[in-house]
């Protein structure tokens, strides 16, 4: 009896050597860690998801910074939403037709994982929209996540 | 006559057997235990952003039960490329331990068994300072300490044994399974003291322990004889 407790001792002495030393070595973040708003284009009158020829977006006081150049052939884009302010736009070219989005929100920080650090969520008040091309936006999900649901829906 | 005769030895055979468990059985003591971890103690020579103290008193109910409560601190430091964190505080277990070994071979001097345990936290945390960087450049903030009770389950495996009079060794895994965190679901702490990592729902961990036994009741102990007994009349029966 005394022999086997021994070496079973020592077994979980060196799983525990083991452990020691991998709990000194950092783990990488395997995981997306931008919440993103994620809005599906649609045609006008039904639900029939319908990519337009080219996209192009940009944020509004960051134009030289573009999020998709003529972009073929998209039925959603993803939009960052800017934490450090409860409000931004996006001017958004849909074949070669500009109009702009306008998001109210509000964030909150989220802890995705040790490793990966914190992220910011949000929660969609209200959108707006001026111009031509976009006909409607309805909201679907105003919770804005890592985790890639859609949120609305852009109807042209 | 045979079958006689063949019954009386048979039933002498019995009672010799009988007699000479009767002499086998030992003297136990049951103990009251304290010991105190050293696998914590040994990580912060690692690594010094996290400080584990923890000790336990035990009251030995019988040879196989054992009735155990625990009690710890912990100083927890974590430091990512793109936030802090910091979380103390005080945590209790409370428990029984079974043990496998049947008493007359465990003698009182050995235990490998299993321990079940109900764990309560009580810790601050804070997020002294993060950045998260996108499209819109970098956004920075901290969250202020606050006070979270967080509660969990254990299922303990382990192994003990008597080194010397009145001190044993020993080592437990943990399979901790959180409960309640304390926080809201956004944010799960990163460290919750005596669970582990508290964004996961099942966090393993291992004890080593030194221990001292205070003997505080002796009772005797045999080898289990009914099986043999069982046995010897059927014989009896058949012949």
């Amino acid at each position: 009896m005394r022999i086997k407790v021994s070496k079973l001792s020592c077994l979980v002495i060196l799983v525990i050597i083991i452990k020691l030393i991998a709990s000194c070595t950092p783990q990488s973040c395997l995981q997306e860690t931008t919440s993103f708003l994620n809005a599906g284009f649609y045609k006008t009158g039904t639900g029939t998801p319908l990519a337009p020829d080219s996209i192009t977006v940009f944020g509004i006081g960051n134009e030289t910074n573009m999020l998709y150049d003529q972009a073929p052939k998209l039925t959603s884009i993803n939009l960052p939403l800017n934490a450090s302010s409860d409000a931004c736009g996006f001017v958004i070219k849909v074949n070669n037709i500009t109009d702009t989005l306008r998001f109210i929100y509000s964030s909150r920080p989220y802890l995705i994982s040790k490793e990966c650090g914190i992220t910011f969520f949000f929660t969609l008040d209200s959108v707006m929209v001026s111009g031509t091309i976009v006909d409607t936006i309805v909201v679907t999900n105003n919770n804005i996540t890592i985790f890639n649901a859609e949120n609305i829906r852009i109807f042209y | 006559m045979q079958r006689i005769s063949g019954y009386f030895i048979s039933l002498l055979i019995i009672n010799f057997n009988l007699s000479v468990r009767a002499q086998d059985s030992i003297k136990v003591h049951l103990n009251i235990r304290a010991g105190f971890d050293i696998y914590g103690p040994a990580v912060y020579l690692i690594n010094q952003n996290n400080l584990n103290f923890e000790a336990f008193i035990a009251f030995e109910r019988s040879s196989r039960k054992t009735f155990i409560l625990e009690g710890g601190y912990q100083n927890f430091k974590y430091f990512q490329y793109n936030y802090n964190w910091v979380s103390n505080g005080v945590f209790f277990r409370g428990g029984i331990d079974f043990n496998m070994i049947k008493p007359f071979e465990a003698a009182g001097k050995y235990y490998a068994g299993i321990g079940l345990r109900y764990g309560l936290s009580i810790y601050n945390s804070a997020v002294p300072s993060f950045q998260h960087d996108n499209y819109w450049g970098t956004g920075i903030g901290s969250i202020p300490s606050s006070t979270h009770v967080a509660h969990f389950f254990e299922v303990d495996p382990g192994i003990k044994t008597d080194i010397l009079k009145n001190l044993s060794i020993g080592w437990n895994l943990r399979l901790r399974f959180l409960v309640y965190s304390g926080t809201g679901k956004d944010f799960k702490p990163v460290s919750i003291p005596g669970y582990g990592n508290g964004v996961k729902s099942f966090s393993p961990g291992i004890n080593y322990y030194i221990i001292i036994n205070i003997p505080y009741k002796s009772v005797y102990v045999k080898p289990e004889v009914e099986k043999v007994h069982e046995k010897e009349t059927e014989s009896v029966k058949q012949q």
